[in-house]
């Protein structure tokens, strides 16, 4: 790969790029297009769809997974000191209602207990079972579990709702579970419908989805002086850092400066965005006690009170016109939310409605249980499934094939490859013809769904541009730093794979460090910008460093810089070159160190300002038992540059493996009596496990977008707005029925069947 | 001191079975026992009683409560941190350790009841950049994404290879049954498996 080393100040900074890809199968086209595009002054140049890479987009193994795989890696819950102290908190036990009183002298004086502080007030609200109500430290967990016992705790419960459907402001369903109530009038929405040549009806639900992530959400504190040292199991290195900041300062407590690390974090997806009230508690304990602490949640406290994925329900109508185009789509939806009412929005797939007459409509209702957090593409496989279901039984009321019925109305060109490569991939055409014997036991069936997310990166946060180190050290060791963290996404190959590609180095000679707040400012990883975010940096970084290498070569050979390259790892010109190994040598004593920035994504139009994808699922269902058995999934995701393939594979066969769990899994179950969870256990809520796995394969389809330096996109997210659609459309086709509620148990496909 | 009767349950219980011998010969101190009328099993407790567990092949002194289990004394007390408590109810795997060969959720484990037994953990699958091939395998395959199950996956696995040699994906499915992932590596995993069978990252 060639790149100019020094930017040219006599250069007009427009570039001319090529972007684009090239085409996915024999049959079909290559999609490049030249753009110009306005680097930053002193940005490194950008890569684009011609660049030729040695190291990007190839099989480079997890940087950390020899530390994952030996049990090596120490994660929040695993950090430990001598003399370290175990936590818990004390949780309310009613859903609504107010905290009398709280002694908890009784527990101090229990043996081996270091700290007890009160998380709340008498006098507080009470907002759902598991509410935090106070915090205890000790030598054993066993010796805190003996002492929470000892606190006593009064409350006066209020009438309680842990049903959103049961509130008043949500709408009736009728004996069918249809949504049952009058549409408002729109004129527009009206005569498009009137017009259509086939519409169609009907109402769709979601659960409650907890994150449950395996490392529970939790912390290990410890104070020197003023000074709090947290290990943190988050998603957001920065963000714990200012909250407690502020959360302890609100508690009276003298803070000077707060460091987080989170080296390795045992998943978040999006739920562990916040130092929690468990975050607090822990720093407030380590204070009180003068010891560390560690209090990381128990998987009951992480699926009734460490976030979730809200609950849906939507309406859709719509029709076609005779040439199978969308022409009318009316959607109205309710979010079923906890206690703030918040969090519950969903959206769907606008770009298969064109010039359709459109309407939509969102409510969020609360009720007394754990508030939503964002959860992996928030609102969106909610609003997929709803959508891209609707969509099969519209296109089943006009006899069409439900792909063709998508290629006739998908409005992005980039997935219409997508969805012929993933249909001819899939098998498609064959699967989809195929009839099920009517009296058959077991019955099959083939779906498919779209994903879109739409995540370029961002340069900073309010206040800062995020940033990474890169260090050329004497013994030719290289080192690529930034703050944020690594959830298990790969952010830490992602920073050695870019370093190298840079340097023309080996990757193996390249690390990646994460997670430590003293690094430069990074993202929270939310919304798939980690990645995106930081590669452009991790270039700069690499690009400078390069520079000052190839000076100090220059220096050494008496020739002029320009002439000077890094490739094959070697440095030097066409006659001359030195090892990198011998290049570093010239550093001296201290390492060669930048600074590389973050700089705003190019001003110009990308080539696609988001991510696209696909995914195909083919089911077996068991006709007598109701049982649904997802047999077989295919997948194709874009992600802008591929930076690293097998991680990227890994994440969406994750997600894909996810989205058959919420599918057909996992539902959170409460209990209206006593407003508690009653599965909240991995014994009694159902994730996905080996005996339910698909045959999964993906495609990474990399695309040069053209929007900055690098032309990383979002990864973690998109793939997982489809799978429970494409499961959902599956089930429809092998049983002739749709089941409109997810998860799709047992008992909801004997109903289906059983209403044909 | 008195104690509330389960616990007293839970540690006769625990002395009627085949680990009494083991105990015994580690040297734990017995508490008072009834002076008349029909035997009266030993009973150990409260606080902390030193046993001798056989880790790795190595052996190791621990001081443990009756009710610690297995999983906690690896943790907290002997600063093995491998092994994971995901859920400390037997439904994730994340805690497995194999004992005497067999995979074992080290959450229901109690410390005490591992006394006499051959324990392997994570661990014992690696030595500073020196790994078994199973491990190897778990990188190469990129079988892992948060890591947090992993330790678990790798001692199931173990398990599967070699109590079968070279399992068909339905055995490994069967074996990998009691370990969650919610990364979503199952499929591999039973890759890292199938590449280690068959000899590979020797
Ligand atoms: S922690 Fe032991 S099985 Fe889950
Ligand atoms: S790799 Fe994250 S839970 Fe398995």
């Amino acid at each position: 790969m060639a790149t100019p080393n020094t930017p040219n100040p006599n250069t007009p900074r427009a570039v001319e790029i090529t972007v684009g890809y090239k085409a996915l199968s024999p049959n079909q086209k290559d999609r490049l297009e030249k753009i110009e595009v306005n680097p930053a002054e002193g940005d490194a140049p950008p890569w684009d769809a011609l660049t030729e890479y040695q190291t990007v987009g190839t099989d480079v193994d997890r940087t950390d997974g020899m530390q994952k795989a030996t049990g090596r890696a120490k994660y929040a819950y695993d950090i430990s000191f001598p003399d370290l102290q175990q936590a818990m908190i004390l949780r309310a036990p009613i859903a609504r209602g107010i905290l009398k009183s709280l002694y908890l002298d009784e527990a101090r004086a229990m043996p081996g207990i270091s700290a007890v502080v009160a998380l709340k007030k008498d006098g507080s609200k009470i907002r759902l079972v598991g509410d935090a109500v106070a915090a205890v430290s000790g030598k054993t967990l066993d010796m805190v579990r003996d002492a929470i016992e000892k606190i006593r705790a009064d409350y006066e419960a209020e009438q309680h709702n842990v049903d959103y459907l049961m509130d008043e402001e949500a709408p009736m369903l009728d004996a069918n579970g249809q949504l049952d109530e009058e549409w408002d009038e729109d004129s527009k929405v009206d005569k498009a419908l009137a017009d259509a040549t086939h519409t169609h009806t009907g109402t769709y639900r979601t659960e409650v989805q907890t994150h449950s992530s395996l490392e529970t959400h939790g912390n290990t504190c410890r104070w020197d002086g003023n000074n709090l040292e947290v290990w943190a199991s988050t998603q957001a290195t920065f963000g714990v850092q200012g909250e407690l900041a502020r959360g302890l300062g609100a508690h009276n407590v003298k803070v000077e400066s707060v460091d987080v690390h989170a080296e390795f974090v045992g998943g978040g997806f999006g739920s562990k965005f916040s130092a929690g009230i468990e975050g607090l508690a822990c720093a407030l304990l380590a204070h009180a006690a003068k010891l560390p602490v560690k209090l990381m949640l128990d998987r009951h406290e992480e699926h009734t009170a460490a976030g979730n994925r809200p609950s849906a329900l939507m309406q859709v109508r719509g029709g076609i016109d005779k040439n199978g185009k969308i022409t009318a789509w009316d959607w109205r939806s309710f979010g079923g939310c906890g206690y703030n009412g918040r969090g519950g929005a969903v959206r769907y797939p606008n770009y298969y409605m064109g010039d359709a007459a459109t309407r939509r409509k969102h409510k969020d209702i609360a009720c007394d249980t754990d508030p939503a957090r964002s959860m992996r593409a928030p609102g969106y496989p909610q609003g997929w499934f709803g959508a891209e279901m609707f969509l099969d039984e519209l296109a089943a009321k006009a006899s069409m094939d439900p792909l063709a019925f998508r290629l006739k109305n998908d409005s992005e060109a980039m997935r219409l490859d997508q969805w012929q490569f993933a249909a001819d991939k899939f098998g498609w055409d064959k699967a989809r013809a195929k009839k099920n014997d009517a009296n058959a036991r077991y019955v099959t069936g083939v779906g498919c769904a779209s994903a879109r997310w739409g995540q370029l990166g961002r340069h900073g946060g309010r206040r800062q541009s995020y940033g990474v180190t890169c260090r050329i050290h004497p013994d030719g060791m290289v080192e690529a730093r930034n703050g944020s963290q690594d959830i298990g996404t790969g952010l830490k190959t992602v920073l050695q794979i870019l370093t190298a590609e840079e340097l023309g180095i080996p990757a193996s000679r390249v690390r990646g460090v994460t997670g430590h707040t003293s690094d430069p400012l990074g993202p929270a990883s939310g919304g798939s910008t980690t990645t995106p975010s930081i590669a452009p940096a991790v270039r700069h970084a690499a690009f400078l460093a390069k520079n000052k290498l190839i000076a100090l070569v220059a220096a050494h050979l008496g020739v002029p810089e320009g002439d000077v390259t890094c490739a094959n790892d070697k440095v030097g010109t066409k006659n001359a070159k030195l090892d990198f190994t011998e290049a570093c040598k010239l550093v001296g004593q201290t390492p060669i160190e930048v600074h590389g920035e973050r700089y705003p994504n190019y001003r110009d139009k990308p080539f696609h300002p988001g991510v696209c994808g696909a995914q195909f699922a083919e089911v077996r269902v068991d006709t007598w038992t109701g049982e649904v058995q997802v047999t077989r999934m295919f997948g194709i995701q874009d992600c802008g540059l591929v930076i690293a393939k097998k991680l990227a594979e890994s994440q969406v066969i994750g997600a894909m493996i996810q989205g058959v769990s919420y599918a057909v899994h996992e539902q959170r179950i409460m209990d209206q009596r006593s407003g508690r969870m009653l599965n909240g256990d991995f014994l009694r809520y159902k994730i996905t496990g080996s005996k339910d796995l698909p045959d999964i394969e993906c495609h990474m389809h990399s695309v040069a977008n053209g929007h900055n330096n690098t032309g990383a996109a979002g990864l973690g997210e998109p793939p997982s707005t489809a799978t429970a659609a494409a499961i959902g459309n599956a089930v429809f086709h092998a049983i002739g029925a749709p089941v409109r509620h997810i998860p799709i148990t047992p008992e909801k496909v004997l109903a289906a069947i059983a209403s044909k | 001191m008195s104690h509330p009767p389960d616990h007293g349950v839970s540690r006769r219980s625990f002395l009627k079975g085949s680990a009494v011998a083991g105990i015994a010969t580690t040297g734990i101190t017995a508490a008072t026992k009834a002076a008349a009328g029909p035997p009266v099993p030993e009973s150990f407790g409260p606080g902390e009683h030193e046993i001798t567990l056989s880790v790795n092949g190595a052996k190791k002194r621990v001081k443990v409560e009756t009710r610690t289990t297995l999983l906690d004394a690896l943790r907290d007390r002997m600063d093995m941190t491998g092994a994971k408590k995901i859920c400390d109810r037997g439904a994730c795997g994340g805690c497995t350790v194999l004992v005497d060969g067999m995979p074992t959720n080290s959450c229901l484990t109690l410390a005490m009841d591992a006394v006499g037994t051959e324990l392997r953990t994570i661990e014992g699958l690696s030595n500073g950049d020196n790994a078994h091939p199973l491990v190897k395998n778990f990188v190469t395959c990129d079988a892992l994404q948060c890591g947090f199950c992993t330790p678990g996956m790798v001692m199931s696995s173990l398990a599967c290879l070699e109590k079968r040699g070279k399992p068909t994906p339905e055995q490994m499915r069967q074996d990998l049954s009691g370990n969650l992932c919610r990364c979503g590596t199952y499929g591999r995993v039973m890759e890292a498996i199938d590449k280690t069978a068959n000899g590979g990252g020797k």
